[in-house]
């Protein structure tokens, strides 16, 4: 019971806090981030920055995805990354 | 008159032919794009390789040898822009040749922006190093820190289902990972009686009707992403059910810190990085084998442990072969419940430089001693030197 107690409070915390969040605004500095800025960002907090090269557009959207679950990186900021390596491979 | 006319049809008649070629030219290339055009569903073959040598000296006996490495592929298989699997096969040589394993494998669904939902076997964002830093290719070290791995107080995967996202305030960044797994299990003694007390990790198939919950709540307070905080935590039941250790609870808690920064006057990039990991298990008598009466005895079975993590690489400087350098420094530390048959106290250092041939693939070399009370086969302070060399290739 005590469990189900605290599953229940865990996920109504989760949903107020996403009701919230998405009523919130994101900065102007964080929105107008390019692809290439948080590339350099982010990359960098787990491995070295992944060259452009090293896949092929198709495969930067796997790898695009996997690193969104993986990192906890945005939707936006995962498709300004992904959008970057394509333009620039 | 006649000349001109036969050579103006001529002519059209080669027009129309060389017409007809390039229509079959451009239908052919046409065919290829479509036979070559990537579908919705991609799928894409990653993972990591290592291998090295090690010379290893405990209390003046010494050891050296190659090391058979390790192996182990992850599956990556975009569905469409919402569901997503992932899986890791662990293959590595070991004392009985070459053994396999699944590391994890499991599917998400993106619901929205904020929330995805993931099931199945994953790595447990316990703080950061299991979930993040572990492969051969992405840990600056040689291995993982006290307290990880095998014998170690931090969760490593289970099965279960998760509920995770990112998400801006302003300017502040947050992250969250929610779950509800099997959870460990507590040793009782009967299989390795030294080890009554400890926890299991990762156990497939689960010994009660009560699921662990936990999560981790990262903070990145910069805009720039340069610094997170992490804080984690997993509580449950992981006693037997109907067995006397019922109601043995465990609660355990992570702080994790990671801090990358370019400094210009040094040209360098620097990564500090580090995790406290807390364990907590409730009181419980053990069955004590050496007594010939039956006896039991027990322990304040508490754990912690930590490691901090500085690595310099001159990554601004022009000079390709130094730019290309990385120092590291790691210390870490466990301390396991005193009383228990498993009672140890170690402290590590590790030293070392690696040189990156690419940005996945780097050769290190090293130095690492690990003293103090030893591992729980032994019961004997000792001191471990090490001498380290390894290749680890992400792909």
């Amino acid at each position: 019971m005590k469990k189900i107690i605290i599953i229940t409070s865990v996920i109504a915390v989760i949903v107020g806090s996403v009701l919230t969040v998405s009523s919130c605004k994101v900065s102007p500095r964080v929105s107008m981030k390019s692809g290439a800025q948080i590339w350099g960002e982010n990359c960098i907090r787990c491995h070295n920055g992944v060259s452009p090269d090293a896949f092929s557009d198709a495969e930067w959207e796997v790898a695009g995805m996997h690193m969104q679950l993986r990192a906890n990186l945005t939707q936006e900021e995962t498709r300004k990354v992904v959008e970057f390596l394509q333009s620039a491979n | 008159m006649k000349r001109i006319l036969l050579v103006l049809v001529l002519f059209a008649s080669l027009a129309v032919q060389a017409q007809d070629s390039l229509s079959t030219i451009a239908r052919q290339a046409l065919q290829n794009y479509k036979t070559l055009k990537p579908g919705k569903s991609k799928f894409m073959v990653r993972g990591f390789f290592f291998t090295g040598f090690d010379a290893v000296d405990v209390e003046g006996t010494t050891d050296f040898g190659f090391i058979g490495g390790g192996f182990s592929p992850v599956l990556l298989y975009k569905q469409s822009d919402r569901l997503f699997f992932e899986a890791e096969l662990e293959g590595e040589y070991g004392g009985d040749g070459f053994e396999l394993g699944l590391g994890y494998a499991n599917a998400s669904f993106i619901l929205n922006k904020y929330v995805t939902v993931r099931a199945g076997q994953f790595l447990l964002p316990f703080g950061t190093f299991t979930e993040k830093l572990h492969p051969a290719w992405i840990n600056r070290s040689v291995n993982a820190p006290l307290g990880f791995g095998h014998d170690g107080i931090a969760p490593s995967s289970d099965i279960g289902l998760e509920l995770r996202g990112a998400f801006y305030t302003g300017p502040l960044k947050l992250n969250y990972q929610v779950y509800v797994v099997n959870g460990p299990q507590i040793k009782d003694g009967s299989i390795e009686e030294d080890e009554a007390g400890m926890l299991k990790f990762g156990y497939m198939r689960d010994n009660n009707k009560d699921k662990t919950v936990g999560g981790r709540l990262g903070i990145f307070p910069f805009s720039n992403s340069m610094m997170e905080v992490g804080f984690s935590t997993m509580i449950g039941k992981v006693g037997t059910e109907g067995s006397r250790y019922k109601d043995v609870t465990a609660n355990l808690y992570a702080v994790d810190f990671s801090l990358v920064k370019d400094l210009n006057f040094m040209k360098s990039v620097v990564d500090i990085k580090g995790q406290y990991n807390y364990s907590q298990i409730s009181s419980a008598e053990y069955l004590d084998f050496e007594d010939s009466l039956g006896g039991f005895y027990s322990f304040d079975n508490i754990s912690n442990g930590y490691y901090a993590q500085l690595t310099v690489r001159p990554s601004l400087i022009e000079n390709k072969f130094f730019r290309n350098l990385e120092l590291v420094g790691r210390y870490s530390v466990l301390q396991t419940p005193e009383g228990a048959l498993w009672e140890q106290n170690p402290t590590q250092i590790t030293v070392g430089l690696n040189y990156w041939l690419d940005w996945r693939t780097v050769i290190k070399f090293g130095y690492q001693t690990t003293s103090g009370l030893g591992d729980h086969d032994s019961g004997e302070t000792l001191t471990q030197d090490m001498f380290y060399f390894r290749w680890a290739m992400g792909f």
